[in-house]
């Protein structure tokens, strides 16, 4: 009997700090999606850091092809009605709509609110990425706004300034518009509504009801679509070109401007050295404008079972020197607003014309017509107008059904 | 040899379980979807429409459009994927030096992913930094750069080239394989009758190759009747419609406005028409394959 | 047949055509080779340069070191032999059965396999990455294997079974009346003389793997990954790098057009056999 009990109670002994023992051991495992441009870039020092600190929490970073954005988003989406989806991703605000619809998104307000490094995001960036119902499903991660390169040189060959409003632009674009130099480096691919909204929507084009067929819009638009048709400042190639075309004939020099952003800043500047520079995208007569906001952030998953871990490596991410490491991985801009006060991962110019730029930051509905328009509508009616196979009246009327009906 | 019933059931077997397990319901699914009305990020206001997507495509421009582009694409691909394939073949068949050399080149098209071929026909067009307008200009031929991509008259048949480059190799190798069945005697009767080349070719070698050709241009018409790839890497269906086919409209009304129960009746009218040009085809030209 | 024409007639239609319609083959392909040896400074400029000033290999040695690309060709190369293996495996018994038996369901069965062939793939892609999912075999070899060799299969079998309906029955005859089974006919003479068709087959099968995307991309995660998606790795949202792109394209070219350098005689062969009329 003695042995029994002693058997028994060493036996009893030895479970406890086994029981404790395998709680420590089985770690929590956070999927989540990414996509970078350059392949050669890898999360692994960062999970290394962040795994370090958080001890129990492990990371496994998928990289998913980006392939114009339809790879990735088909892939999410695919995963989500599966029922495969990570916990976090990599999203757009574009997207969030549909997210949103497929109650795909966990709200994330509850763990903000014991956030401490929340507050070094300013309040303008949180308010951009809040859900219409007003919760916060998104982190803001990194985010680039467009501006408008211009040559330096060739501006100052023809001794002009660089625009500050359209009517400068339209003076600008016809004195530097020579010897096979196009004006400007129009985008009509997919993608290319950015440089449309600045014009069109920044001249006073909106997206509400009616708001693509008020007298103002139209006349925007069709300034816009004559200074293709009838001026000439675009490149007969505009209508199908896609950023990878007005950055490479920029660089090359056939173009004077083009509106891009700081993303390929380096680029233009191993090409160009000196001899390219940016501006805020034109403006009207009254200050007013619209340039777009290129945004990214992270989200969790309402299906995932480790929310919180998920959202702790979220959160890591965007937090300080994080965020800066981040962004000299994927050649954006940081969140944060420690990280912004001593960048230096692009050439001053180009980061004082982002923060000029920020005033006129706009993004696109949050309606689950956005990404169609973004990559079939607009394009297809953009191209038709600057071919004349449609007029601009009636391109802007298209774009008043896809939304209002 | 007498076979039992069950004998050619167990041949078919792996094949036909495989398929079905792998495409049949998937297709089936796509069957279903294309009577309903089925908007993949709002699954809850999914409804059955039974042959409301038919009637919308019958009516919608798009499809008509998208519909027109596909037959000029098909017959044009496929027609001058074959006669440039034949031309192949029948040199590739006479005696030259270097010949093995220039049968394994002339694959090389086959060989490279779609996804390449889009980007590098595409660069190749390039308005100002392609190489075709480089060497036009240089040789004389066309004064200014030619945009042709983004042009209506010249941007599908910009894409149709990329196409023919890719597929001519196939038809090339199946043909040249053929030219070797021909037993020597058909063309001594056809010399010492006194028929010329062009004769030759047309009463001895052609009908001896019918059965490949036939094959050849059934299969390769379904791939390309179907294929969107390199269209969607070089244009995305633009300038505006005018490299709209209908698979293409098909991916994008499913992948861009994610109504998948119109992509899916769009995708099954693709399928009709094909079966119903296959049978046509069938019945008229490859009876034997059947026989 | 005699060749009787004059050598410069010969030239000019033989060896001329030839030459144009294989530099029309090679032409971008060599573009291609051209932009891969070149300096990132010297790709993409106005106007185009054709040699490089300056030749490197720099991007073969990233793509090796730096990326993941040599391991994707592994994974590519496992992919398209598994596919062939189990396409033939598959289409070479039911192309036997369509050839040598007859009965009521060979027509609607042979047309069906037809019918496969024109559903567009792109429309199922996601249903069946719901079912890989539910087979538990995404981010496998087994499962991109299987969705390859389903849409190789159709083809194969149209094929394998004009090549089976040129040999003749009196071979299968011929096996039994010396006591063989039909299974050891099959194995001992119908086979080895139906190689050729299976080797041309094969080929095919592994072309189409090789080269094959959509499905890839879909049913591939971190631990495989096919060339294919690799290369699509380097175009990214704000960048091309054409120079990693180059390199590898013309890397993924290599192994088929050697596989067909090495067949090739035996390719024509073998497509030979198949349309020979008994």
């Amino acid at each position: 009997m003695k042995r029994r009990t002693v058997l028994k109670s060493s036996a009893a002994a030895l479970a406890v700090p086994m029981v404790g023992a395998s709680r420590a051991q089985s770690p929590t495992t956070v999927r989540w999606w990414y996509h970078f441009d350059n392949p050669q870039a890898s999360p692994a020092s960062l999970i290394a850091k962040f795994e370090g600190e958080n001890p129990g929490i492990k990371v496994q970073a998928e990289s998913i092809p980006w392939g114009g954005g339809n790879d990735y988003y088909t892939r999410l989406y695919a995963a989500l009605v599966a029922g495969n989806a990570p916990d976090c991703a990599m999203v757009k605000l574009g997207n969030q709509s549909r997210l949103l619809q497929m109650k795909a998104l966990a709200p994330l307000d509850d763990l903000l609110a014991g956030w401490a490094a929340r507050r070094d995001i300013s309040e303008n960036l949180w308010k951009m990425h809040r859900a219409p119902d007003g919760r916060n499903y998104y982190v803001p991660l990194q985010y680039v706004v467009l501006y408008l390169y211009y040559r330096a040189d060739l501006f100052a060959a023809a001794g002009v300034q660089p625009p500050r409003t359209f009517d400068d632009f339209l003076k600008a674009a016809q004195a530097v518009q020579k010897g096979g130099v196009s004006a400007f480096g129009m985008r009509g691919g997919g993608g290319g509504h950015d440089h449309w909204g600045s014009f069109v929507l920044g001249a006073g084009a909106n997206f509400e009801p009616g708001g693509m067929v008020s007298a103002r819009a139209l006349e925007a638009n069709r300034w816009f679509v004559e200074l293709g048709t009838k001026h000439k400042l675009f490149p007969i190639s505009a209508p199908t070109d896609g950023f990878r075309q007005i950055v490479d004939n920029f660089k090359a020099g056939r173009t004077a401007m083009t509106i891009h952003h700081i993303g390929s800043a380096n680029e233009m500047v191993q090409a160009l050295g000196d001899k390219v520079s940016a501006v805020p995208v034109p403006v009207g007569a009254d200050g007013k404008g619209w340039t777009s906001f290129g945004d990214e952030s992270n989200a969790v998953f309402a299906a995932s079972k480790v929310k919180e871990a998920a959202f702790k490596w979220v959160a890591f991410l965007s937090t300080g020197e994080h965020n800066v490491a981040f962004n000299a991985f994927t050649g954006q801009l940081t969140v944060t607003d420690s990280g912004a006060s001593k960048w230096n991962l692009h050439p001053k110019r180009f980061v004082d014309a982002t923060a000029a730029s920020t005033a006129l930051m706009g993004t696109l509905p949050n309606s689950t017509k956005t990404a169609d328009f973004t990559r079939t509508v607009w394009p297809q009616q953009m191209q038709r107008a600057l071919l004349g196979q449609t007029t601009p009246d009636a391109m802007m009327q298209a774009f008043e059904r896809h939304f209002h009906g | 040899m007498r076979s039992r019933p069950v004998e050619p059931l167990l041949f078919l077997l792996p094949a036909l379980l495989v398929t079905a397990a792998v495409i049949l319901y998937p297709a089936l699914q796509t069957v279903w979807l294309g009577l309903h009305s089925f908007v993949l990020f709002d699954p809850d206001s999914m409804r059955f429409v039974g042959l409301g997507n038919f009637s919308a495509i019958v009516a919608d421009e798009l499809f008509w459009i998208s519909l027109s582009n596909s037959v000029i694409w098909v017959v044009c691909a496929v027609g001058l994927q074959f006669a440039l394939g034949l031309v192949t073949a029948l040199l590739l068949n006479q005696t030259f030096a270097g010949r093995s050399l220039a049968r394994a080149l002339v694959v090389v098209p086959w060989a490279l992913p779609s996804v390449i071929i889009g980007l590098m026909w595409t660069w190749m067009y390039d308005l100002n930094l392609g190489v075709f307008n480089d060497l036009l200009m240089r040789v004389g031929l066309i004064d200014a750069p030619v945009a042709w991509l983004a042009q209506p008259g010249t941007a599908l048949a910009a894409v149709i080239l990329a196409l023919v480059w890719q597929g001519f190799p196939f038809f090339a190798v199946m043909i040249l394989a053929g030219l070797q069945t021909i037993p020597s005697e058909h063309y001594e009767a056809a010399a010492m009758d006194g028929a010329s080349r062009w004769q030759t070719l047309r009463f001895v070698t052609l009908p001896a190759l019918r059965e490949v050709i036939a094959t050849a241009l059934l299969l390769r018409t379904i791939w390309v009747a179907n294929s969107l790839d390199v269209i969607l890497v070089m244009t995305g269906g633009g300038p505006g419609y005018e490299t709209h086919t209908l698979p293409l409209y098909a991916f994008l009304k499913a992948y861009s406005a994610m109504e998948f129960g119109y992509a899916s009746a769009l995708s099954l009218v693709l399928t009709l028409l094909l079966l119903g040009a296959v049978a046509f085809y069938v019945r008229r030209v490859a009876r034997q394959a059947l026989a | 047949m005699i060749d009787r024409r004059s050598r410069l007639r010969r030239f000019v239609e033989v060896e001329l055509p030839i030459a144009l319609i294989v530099a029309f083959a090679l032409g971008p392909y060599v573009w291609m080779v051209m932009t891969s040896i070149k300096p990132e400074a010297e790709i993409g400029t106005f106007p185009p340069s054709y040699i490089p000033r300056e030749a490197t290999f720099v991007h073969y040695e990233t793509l090796a070191a730096r990326t993941s690309f040599l391991g994707n060709l592994m994974n590519s190369l496992i992919v398209a032999l598994g596919a062939v293996a189990v396409g033939l495996g598959v289409s070479v018994p039911a192309a036997y059965a369509f050839s040598r038996f007859r009965f009521r369901a060979r027509n609607p069965l042979l047309v069906g396999f037809l019918v496969i062939n024109m559903v567009p793939v792109v429309l199922l892609i996601i249903p069946l990455f719901v079912l890989m999912r539910q087979l538990g075999l995404l981010d496998t070899f087994v499962g991109i294997v299987m969705g390859h060799a389903t849409f190789a299969i159709p083809f194969s079998v149209w094929m394998m079974t004009s090549y089976f309906n040129a040999l003749p029955r009196e071979l299968d005859e011929a096996a039994t009346v010396d006591g063989a089974s039909r299974l050891q006919a099959i194995r001992l003479v119908i086979l080895p003389l139906a190689m050729p068709g299976i080797v041309t087959t094969g080929i095919y099968i592994f072309v189409t793997s090789w080269n094959e995307y959509l499905f890839a991309m879909m049913l591939s995660g971190q631990n495989v990954r096919t060339v294919t998606v690799a290369l699509q790795s380097f175009i990214g949202e704000f960048s091309i790098q054409w120079g990693l792109l180059t390199a590898g394209g013309t890397l993924v070219a290599i192994p088929a057009t050697v596989l067909f350098l090495i067949i090739q005689r035996r390719l024509v062969g073998g497509l030979t056999s198949g349309a020979v009329k008994s």
